[in-house]
């Protein structure tokens, strides 16, 4: 009996006006509130609801406001450090967050002149070159028996050599620190009174150990991705296995290759803790870059103009390489997981 | 150009027996072909005659010289691969080169066989094209170029001809058979396929679960198979398989009988065997006198007709109520092969007579072979 009551009054309803207009149409009526709310919502909230009916816009605003941010952070420090480098040593104080406090690009030149920076940078480049293809070298012997070859204890084996890159490198420095300061007489013919420290050697063997791990993995994935047959027809044809992977394996994981090497180039290179510890900041012995910038720093004053100045300096070689070998690292972050 | 032997190869793996005591001895310049299911051990085996891995017990012998723990690259073999296997990151001249590179020979000497390798498989004017950039056809000739160029003792080719398309399948064999007259080279070709295997070879090696059933001429194969495996994997469509027992005088089974004198093929009554008889050797009663020897005629009702345009494939039941499988010809089914314009509709009631001449009788227990021939 009720029932009938509502479906009577129902069209008297819609014939009233005010409540017309939202359900009118009938179905339809759903969609349009969505779009248009009726009621006086915030600003906020019609945004959101404006972004839920688009969620396109959504995303592309967020997309921009994620790049925006990451750029900021990781740029503007950058910026500021040239603003401070280009700012007179005498007006220091009044660096601005968007201005220096005067022009004086002699500063770029300063560094060179009052310590031999070059070589602190050239030291740095060469640990981190020799770190390097060390890394890939051994890395990629590695890779390939994780990758290609079965074995017993294969996954233990390879989880172990992961495990050493979860340590934090500060427990290896006590006895590292010990062994190379140690007087091994093995080690005389090559250096002369038999100790690693300050040798490149004392940086760059704890810091390839560190990184290799990664570089283990990374390769690993690519050179698993090598069909069988290539290295089969390579062997068939003339090389061995080590040849097969050095001709055949290794050119086809080029992406690979190009960013294990260099995530480990940058990581040797930006090391902070080996490379401040191995060594006592001579540039004779082979201190890195690092040593350099922290030797502006003097007992009575610290020259932030010359560290920032030496800190752009510092970057660039890296920065060169990063442009360099860009296309590749980008491939081979994303397409190692789809290849062939 | 070299002899290949193998003596009593068996390869391991943990739990499974990939192949197992195998001998074989293949004469210089001959063309033998591994022929079985997929994962018979056909693969395996020419691995280890590459040297891609080694065998758990056995020794190979190539031209006389044992190979057997020897690398791939002091064996004299090339090979030909499955998926291809040109170098990506090469272009069409440096993948042919590639083994004569690394053997260090004069760059002369290296353009020479280069070219007289490429004019052989046709690839002129594609020297500096990258595998990308090719057919598939064009590919397999660059790989087919990669393995003559070396001029090794034999070449092995891992079902070369797999991923190419019907057309160019065919024509590659053809080329093939011209490439094995020409350069006059043992070659070992490993294939599924037994239109390749049974058109290309001068003699086939059937493999089954590792093991070697039969190895002989093609036609050999086909005509006087080793045992019911052989029978039943070499012809198509396959051949057709009775089951059944010896009786007093002939043979006998749920459907069907005939006579033979047991005694002459060394049977004994009661023994159970399998007749096996191929879809060309069975013919309408009309037709009998075709047969060379015929047997009395059975009643069959005609269950499917396929037209193949040359020839008609005939499925027949040999009684309304067999029950029809979808796992493949079962007992009570008959297939037989006819001319094309014999009148014949699904439904009909028909009468079909065997060839006794072409009549194969085997063991059921061992599967071996009895006689091919029934007198």
């Amino acid at each position: 009996m009720s029932d009938r009551r509502v479906d009577d009054a129902e069209p008297t309803a819609v014939a009233d006006g005010g409540v017309a207009e939202g359900s009118a149409g009938g179905q339809p009526a759903l969609d349009e509130t969505a779009d248009e709310p009726e009621l006086d919502r915030g600003l906020i909230e019609a945004w959101a609801a404006k972004m839920i009916s688009n969620p396109d816009r959504a995303y592309r605003a967020t997309f921009y406001v994620a790049t925006i941010f990451f750029l900021v952070t990781t740029l503007f420090p950058f910026y500021w450090l040239l603003m401070v480098a280009l700012t007179p040593r005498g007006s220091l104080s009044d660096v601005g967050v968007l201005t220096p406090g005067g022009f004086n690009p002699i500063a770029f030149i300063e560094i060179f002149q009052m310590l031999p920076f070059h070589r602190y940078v050239f030291n740095s480049f060469l640990i981190a070159t020799i770190a390097t293809v060390a890394v890939l070298l051994v890395g990629s012997l590695a890779g390939y028996v994780f990758g290609r070859l079965r074995f017993r204890g294969r996954n233990v084996l390879l989880l172990a050599v992961l495990v050493t890159s979860f340590f934090p490198p500060a427990a290896f420095f006590i006895p590292l620190n010990r062994l190379f300061n140690r007087n091994v007489d093995a080690l005389r013919p090559l250096i002369s009174d038999g100790s690693l420290y300050n040798t490149p050697y004392a940086i760059f063997i704890p810091l390839s150990a560190i990184f290799l791990p990664l570089s283990i993995f990374i390769l690993m994935t690519f050179y698993s991705q090598i069909p069988d047959g290539l290295e089969d027809a390579a062997r068939v044809e003339g090389t061995t296995r080590l040849g097969a992977l050095f001709r055949v394996i290794v050119p086809l994981s080029a992406p690979g290759v190009a960013t294990a090497g260099v995530l480990t180039f940058i990581s040797v290179y930006n090391e902070y803790f080996f490379s401040s510890l191995m060594t006592d900041g001579r540039p004779g012995s082979w201190a890195p870059m690092l040593e350099g910038i922290l030797r502006f720093q003097g007992e009575f004053e610290v020259l932030f103009n010359l560290m920032a100045a030496a800190s752009i300096v510092a970057v660039l070689p890296v920065a060169i390489l990063v442009i360099v070998a860009q296309e590749k690292i980008v491939s081979g972050l994303t397409s190692g997981a789809v290849k062939e | 150009m070299a002899s290949v032997t193998l003596e009593g190869i068996t390869k391991r793996y943990e739990d499974v027996t990939a192949v197992d005591n195998m001998n074989l001895e293949i004469r210089d310049g001959e063309f033998v072909t591994f022929v079985g299911p997929s994962g018979c051990g056909k693969s395996t085996t020419m691995e280890t005659i590459a040297g891609l891995t080694l065998p758990t017990e056995g020794r190979i012998d190539i031209g006389g010289r044992d190979v057997t723990n020897l690398p791939p690259k002091d064996r004299g073999i090339s090979m030909v691969f499955q998926n291809i296997a040109l170098f990506p990151h090469m272009d069409v001249y440096d993948n042919i080169s590639f083994g004569l590179r690394l053997r260090k020979y004069e760059q002369e000497e290296v353009d020479r066989r280069v070219q007289e390798a490429a004019d052989i498989v046709q690839l002129e004017g594609m020297m500096d094209r990258m595998p990308k950039e090719m057919s598939g056809g064009q590919r397999q000739r660059v790989a087919i170029a990669r393995a003559i160029v070396r001029k090794p003792d034999a070449f092995l080719m891992d079902e070369p001809l797999a991923n190419l398309d019907a057309e160019l399948k065919v024509h590659m064999r053809t080329q093939l058979q011209r490439l094995h007259r020409e350069l006059d080279t043992t070659i070992i070709y490993v294939t599924h396929d037994q239109a390749q295997a049974m058109t290309m070879s001068d003699r086939i090696a059937v493999i089954d679960t590792g093991v070697l059933q039969q190895v002989a001429p093609p036609l050999e194969c086909y005509n006087e198979p080793a045992n019911l495996f052989v029978a039943g994997f070499i012809g198509s469509p396959a051949m057709n398989f009775l089951e059944g027992e010896v009786v007093d005088d002939g043979f006998e089974s749920e459907y069907t009988n005939f006579d033979f004198a047991p005694a002459t093929h060394g049977v004994r009554t009661g023994q159970e065997i399998t007749v096996g008889v191929r879809p060309e050797d069975v013919y309408l009663e009309r037709d009998a006198q075709k047969a060379a020897s015929p047997t009395k005629a059975f009643d069959a009702v005609v269950d499917v007709v396929e037209p193949m345009g040359s020839e008609l494939f005939v499925y027949l039941l040999f009684d309304r109520d067999v029950e029809t499988s979808a796992e493949g010809r079962g007992e009570g089914q008959l297939l037989i092969n006819l001319s094309p314009d014999a009148q014949i509709a699904e439904g009909d009631d028909i009468r079909v007579v065997m060839d006794r001449k072409k009549t194969h009788l085997f063991d059921r227990e061992s599967g071996d072979a009895i006689t091919h021939t029934l007198e």
